[in-house]
């Protein structure tokens, strides 16, 4: 480890339990948002992500004649909306939000360097914070622009994500506060 | 420094708050469309070609994705009317007004279904200044012109909304026109 976080300062400490805490309901937020707005499975990500023009068939080119096709509704379905993410909003979305994954990455990582584990643990951690934007994002625009298959990747993004974060919390928060069996090396 | 600032000054001007729903879509459908029993959607997934028309006429807008929607009400299999949800984008986060279209081919009714917080009081004082009724009665070869008539009874803000809520009715108006009521598909 760079530096010992579970012999840090009690301020340092403290710190970090308030950043991992914060940045955890976040998470758990997040994961909310997500349930309201895209879900947890590939169909409805696809949906949110997907272009409306394209199927398996027809990939995101525009059709050479406008295409029509029209279908029976209900009332409620009629005043229903899927949430979906157009391609602005996804340029937005991207713009606004990689960089602040980055930051959160890069938060965690100086957690990471502080904890007591292997040298390939920390670099599988440290890998993994930043993969995850990546795959979550590289997901959304390749469901946009390349295939609606490509929506797992959105989830896996957020797995990662979910699953990293979660082995940090638990592993600092051991770390720094519980107590050290006798003889154990400081 | 001075990029950074002009950054953050930017981010600051184009903040957009979070999105209202003030009035819900299945609301907007029973008042839009209060005779229809049946309900069908057609979707339009445009051809460049038409997607470049629909450019040209209404101002170089294009629906998101390149796809128009329609929502048709129908009674004993008659048509009563359509309806489109448009959403138009402004700094301060997105507006969608709800335009019906009445058997004579003329809006026959306008409704603001979403805002946004920082939106919102400025679109309830146009609304109070009776801009939807202007709207009523346009025929598909006019130009919405609310916020002109509204600008006497209200502030530069809810003007400012009117404007772009003039822009979307325009939208809705010209694609009806474009690719609905000259489709050959009525009734």
């Amino acid at each position: 480890m760079l530096y010992d976080l579970p012999h840090a300062d009690i301020r340092v400490k403290w710190l970090v339990t308030c950043l991992l805490a914060t940045f955890g309901v976040t998470y758990l937020f997040g994961s909310w948002m997500v349930g309201l707005y895209a879900g947890f499975t590939p169909h409805p990500v696809a949906v949110t992500y997907g272009s409306p023009e394209m199927n398996m068939a027809a990939m995101t080119m525009q059709p050479e004649s406008t295409t029509v096709t029209e279908h029976a509704m209900s009332e409620e379905e009629m005043g229903a909306e899927a949430y979906t993410v157009d391609r602005k909003l996804l340029v937005q979305d991207t713009h606004v939000h990689m960089p602040m994954y980055a930051l959160i990455a890069a938060a965690l990582s100086i957690v990471v360097l502080g904890l007591r584990m292997k040298r390939e643990s920390t670099f599988v951690l440290i890998t993994l914070l930043f993969l995850a934007p990546w795959v979550n994002f590289g997901g959304m625009w390749l469901t946009k622009l390349v295939s609606p298959q490509f929506a797992f990747l959105v989830l896996l993004g957020g797995y990662i994500m979910a699953f990293d974060m979660t082995i940090i919390t638990v592993v600092a928060y051991w770390q720094m506060w519980m107590p050290e069996k006798q003889g154990e090396a400081r | 420094m001075k990029q950074v600032l002009a950054s953050a000054l930017i981010a600051t001007l184009l903040h957009i708050t979070p999105t209202v729903v003030l009035v819900k879509r299945t609301d907007a459908v029973k008042q839009l469309l209060p005779d229809a029993e049946q309900f069908f959607m057609r979707q339009l997934h445009l051809s460049k070609t038409d997607g470049d028309k629909l450019g040209k006429d209404a101002d170089n807008w294009s629906p998101p994705d390149g796809e128009l929607t329609f929502y048709i009400g129908k009674e004993s299999g008659k048509e009563v009317g359509v309806i489109e949800f448009v959403r138009v984008d402004t700094p301060h986060g997105p507006i969608e007004v709800a335009v019906g279209f009445g058997m004579d081919r003329t809006v026959r009714q306008v409704i603001v279904t979403k805002a946004t917080t920082e939106t919102k009081p400025w679109v309830l004082e146009a609304l109070g200044a009776n801009l939807t009724g202007t709207y009523r009665g346009l025929k598909l070869t006019d130009t919405p012109d609310g916020a002109d008539v509204i600008k006497a009874k209200t502030g530069d803000l809810p003007v400012f909304i009117a404007h772009l809520i003039d822009q979307g009715v325009f939208r809705a108006i010209v694609a009806y026109r474009d690719f609905y009521a000259t489709s050959g598909h009525m009734g």
